[in-house]
């Protein structure tokens, strides 16, 4: 149980965040078609009416929520809980949300530094090292001032 | 040199794509020269390795600044430092050499005096464990772990230890006392902590087969003790005063909930023997949490799930596996298309072991069956036939078929599927009608007979044909042939060529029913014919089907001018590019030119055809069955004309001779005698296989020789008793040709053997049906077989 990658595109696919944690197969060119196959099958999905799950290959499935203008998009094995990753996404949104008040895309944008630190108080190598939004969101808010 | 964000700011205004190429290559270009300089203070190379960071994110190359964020990190202002974390987390993976450029850095800020300094250390050694990394650094992780009083190191340091152990097993013995000390701390024993113990207990499990010492039994001992201990923090979690710190919407902290019932179903998986002790404990506690588990939110549904997972995993008591199925009842029950996901999922796995229980969720299932998200159509297809018995087959097929109904173009791969398993368990159980198995076939045939293929109409016709009831079958095919001659307000679609297969098959095989009974006139069921040969001129299957029903028919309608219609159907292919059609056209014209009595016997009825592998019909097994529909279109020509003489008696068995185009029995006789002459006496030699053996004869195949790309059999047919009038036809793969030479003697005596030659060419396995006509003591015989050989071509 372990997350392979997360990342973050917006509805016209342009990435936004991404930390892979098993890197990817291929070079830098096949970094940027994977991203893209990823954008591809997911924007073609009705948020609506299906499911928060597709399996990407066979070694991948993802677990994706779209959150206004945005895609969060986990990869996951195929055998892993889906159910529980959806609340790992939430919980990263929640935390973005509180740390930047309303958090919008153009947030995400200029201070990707500070997403990525969030980030890493909530998972490690791809594992959730912690669920509390109140600690996490004290922790970060004192790490963003030590600079 | 701008800031970050004014590089942001220029790259986002970009009015067009080529503008903003050109500002990316640049300052990327720029950003490179700058790293090159020595001399360039560290605020500097922050901030061009910060303008890295993004350019990463917009997935340009960013190989050649690794290094310089591991200098970064050598940095001692804490900025520079934790952009150099970020951007080797970012940057780099665990397995490029760089990494060990970064033991060092790591081993020092692993101990240095900030604490946000050695978290971010850790979170990094989290990130990119390296074998090497793991020994050389494992110390100074354990140090954190022995000494440290701060829960935010403790918890990262924890999960790193279950890294390193991942990557060095032998380092299991350093860390596992630490499951025990932070269970026991009151101070650090928070959810964080807990989820680094229950990584580090999973991770100890695992191990098992890798760990290379023999006290393996007491560690694994160590961590089993600790079960009773995630059984009262479960316990805690699931009453009803829990802390509202980790409230999610109602759900006491489902990720650590998750995480702790994952790590005991890894324990009681991988340990069975150490763990047995608590096993009843356990069926308790996930009772507990399965009937318990109040709302229906994600969080809840997460937990749940979890508990369903492990019950099934762990194959436990039987009142467990129904509540687990339950539970995914209620999922599939739902509004919500994730939790109906995971539950069709589950479920398939389920419903082997558990049929019945499953089997009670059927309506929901096929519910299911019309949601809107293709995933899960496809899985509860699966389910459907999944649970599919003799009891609810009536109800689920009905099911399917409206699913048919509903489905679209894009999704022919479920269609085909869904066919081909409609079909599979039709064979499988014993069905009370046939009727209801044809009706609801050619039901099929009407919704996508489109992504049906031959072989499968072919199937349908044969079940047609065979079916005894005649009016029913008549009703069945005036309703069809309504369909198909524009009728009925309901059209066939023009792609669905399996429907004009049938239509075709049936007015050539029933037109003369249809027509005594004035459900069609002559000209429609003409007209119909020559519809489909003129839209359908590519299809070789169909139109040879049409040219066989035009035949047919033509011995069964009086109109000449009608009659005349079909004549010149059939010899509108006489000069057919394709060879197949063409020798069917020539061939039919001959017959049509026969006496009308003769014709009356050649295109008589359809026997029954044997179907081989049905249940029950006690001919299962024998595999040199005679099955018609199989896709060699030579071997149609032969059963068609061969079986209608077998129903006709011999007397035109030289007409039909004539039609194979092997010349009369005389001329074929006479061919055969000067070269018996040659070869008098033929053995069989040693290396040949026998391949079949009637009352009449024996039959050896033996490769002659063989070069890639071309083979030269020989057929040996030995005479039990008296046979003449020998013919041996075969039929290759369509990937190949054959020709057939010489057959050393038509006619022999019993013991006596006679040879046949072969020669194929082309690619391809070497598989082959052969016929064998004779005459023997009781009279005209045929005898059919296939043989497989084991090279190929």
């Amino acid at each position: 149980m372990a997350i392979k990658f997360i990342m973050c595109l917006n509805k016209q696919g342009a990435l936004r965040l991404i930390r892979l944690f098993e890197p990817f197969s291929g070079d830098a060119v096949n970094h940027q078609s994977t991203i893209a196959q990823i954008y591809k099958l997911i924007s073609s999905r009705d948020h609506r009416h299906q499911s928060n799950f597709v399996e990407f290959s066979d070694s991948t499935k993802l677990v994706y929520k779209r959150y206004a203008g945005l895609y969060f998009v986990l990869g996951v094995e195929p055998e892993d809980e889906e159910l529980i990753y959806l609340s790992h996404i939430h919980l990263f949104v929640e935390v973005l949300d509180a740390f930047f008040g309303n958090v919008c895309e153009l947030d995400l944008v200029f201070n990707f530094q500070k997403a990525y630190m969030i980030l890493d108080e909530i998972l490690i190598g791809g594992e959730i090292q912690e669920t509390s939004k109140e600690v996490l969101l004290e922790r970060v808010n004192y790490l963003d001032r030590l600079s | 040199m701008g800031s970050l964000r004014t590089f942001i700011k220029d790259v986002r205004g970009a009015k067009t794509l080529a503008e903003e190429r050109s500002i990316v290559t640049k300052e990327s270009a720029r950003i490179r020269t700058k790293l090159k300089d020595d001399h360039l203070v560290p605020d500097k190379r922050r901030k061009n390795i910060q303008k890295l960071l993004y350019l990463h994110i917009l997935g340009e190359k960013t190989h050649f600044a690794q290094v310089e964020c591991i200098n970064l990190i050598a940095s001692d202002d804490f900025r520079n430092k934790r952009v150099g974390y970020l951007a080797a987390m970012v940057l780099l993976d665990e397995h490029q050499d760089i990494l060990t450029l970064l033991t060092n850095l790591l081993n020092n800020d692993l101990n240095h005096q900030n604490r946000y300094v050695v978290s971010m250390a850790l979170s990094t050694l989290g990130s990119l464990t390296s074998p090497e990394l793991a020994r050389d650094l494992y110390p100074d992780v354990e140090n954190i772990l022995a000494r440290s009083t701060d829960e935010f190191l403790v918890k990262k340091a924890l999960q790193c230890a279950a890294k390193l152990i991942e990557r060095d097993t032998t380092l299991l013995e350093i860390f596992y006392p630490y499951v025990g000390s932070i269970l026991k701390s009151r101070q650090l024993c928070t959810h964080g902590g807990l989820l680094g113990v229950a990584k580090l207990c999973q991770v100890a499990v695992s191990c098992r087969s890798r760990y290379e010492y023999d006290n393996y039994p007491e560690i694994l001992q160590s961590i089993v003790h600790k079960i009773p201990e995630f059984f009262s923090i479960l316990q805690d979690m699931n009453s009803t005063n829990f802390s509202a710190e980790y409230d999610v919407s109602g759900t006491c902290d489902p990720f650590l909930q998750v995480e702790l019932l994952y790590t005991l179903r890894l324990m009681f998986e991988l340990a069975p023997q150490e763990t047995a002790q608590y096993k009843n404990k356990l069926n308790d506690l996930l009772t507990k949490i399965a009937t318990d588990s109040a709302g229906s939110k994600n969080s809840a549904n997460a937990v749940l799930y979890e508990c369903v997972r492990t019950i099934f995993a762990l194959q436990l008591d039987q009142s467990l596996k129904v509540l687990g199925v339950n539970v995914l009842g209620k999922f599939l029950s739902g509004k919500d298309n994730n939790t109906k996901y995971v539950s069709l999922n589950t479920l398939l796995r389920v419903a082997p072991q558990e049929p019945k229980a499953v089997q009670k969720h059927k309506m929901f299932i096929s519910r299911c069956l019309s949601d809107p998200d293709i995933s899960i159509r496809t899985r509860a297809v699966d389910l459907t036939f999944a649970i599919l018995n003799e009891t609810n087959m009536k109800e689920l097929m009905d099911e399917l078929v409206s699913f048919l109904k509903l489905s679209g173009e894009q999704e022919k791969d479920l269609i085909i599927n869904v066919v081909d398993q409609l079909i599979s368990k039709f064979e499988l159980y014993a069905v009370e009608s046939e009727w209801w198995v044809i009706e609801i076939m050619v039901q099929v045939l009407k919704i996508v007979g489109q992504h049906i293929s031959f072989d499968k109409v072919s199937n349908v016709i044969v079940m047609i044909n065979n079916a005894q009831d005649l009016d029913h079958k008549t009703r069945l095919i005036h309703e069809t042939l309504e369909l198909s001659l524009g009728k009925k307000e309901e059209a066939i679609d023009g792609d669905n060529l399996g429907w004009k297969l049938l239509s075709v098959w049936c007015i050539g095989e029933y037109g003369d029913i249809l027509l005594q009974r004035n459900m069609f006139l002559e000209t429609e069921l003409t007209h119909y014919l020559c519809l489909v040969n003129g839209i359908y001129s590519e299809n070789t299957k169909l139109i040879s089907y049409t040219l066989t029903a035009a035949l047919k028919l033509s011995a069964k309608i009086q109109s000449p001018s009608c009659v005349e219609d079909l004549r010149q159907l059939i010899n509108g292919h006489s000069k057919d590019t394709n060879i197949i059609l063409q020798t069917k056209s020539v061939q039919y014209s001959f017959i049509l030119n026969q006496p009308a009595s003769q014709r009356h016997d050649i295109l008589g009825a359809m026997p029954l055809f044997e179907r081989s592998g049905k249940n029950g019909n006690g001919s299962s097994g024998s595999k040199p069955m005679v099955k018609p529909q199989e896709q060699n279109l030579l071997l149609e020509l032969l059963e068609e004309t061969s079986t209608s003489n077998g129903a006709a008696a011999g007397n035109n068995s030289e007409t039909l001779l004539d039609i194979f185009g092997n010349g009369s029995s005389d001329g074929a006789s006479q061919l055969l005698k000067s070269s018996t002459k040659a070869d008098p006496i033929i053995n069989i030699p040693q290396d040949s296989v026998e391949t079949y053996q009637s009352d009449d004869m024996q039959v050896f195949f033996k490769m002659a020789s063989m070069v890639p790309g071309e083979a030269h059999l020989e057929l040996y047919v030995r005479g039990h008793a008296q046979i003449s009038n020998l013919q041996v036809l075969a039929a290759a793969s369509k990937t190949q040709k054959l020709v057939m030479g010489n057959l050393s003697m038509a006619s022999i005596a019993a013991g006596q053997v006679c040879r046949q030659e072969l020669k194929v060419s082309g690619s391809g396995k070497l598989k082959f049906r052969v016929k064998l006509i004779h005459e023997g003591p009781s009279g005209l015989t045929t005898d059919q077989f296939d043989h497989k050989f084991d090279q190929s071509l």
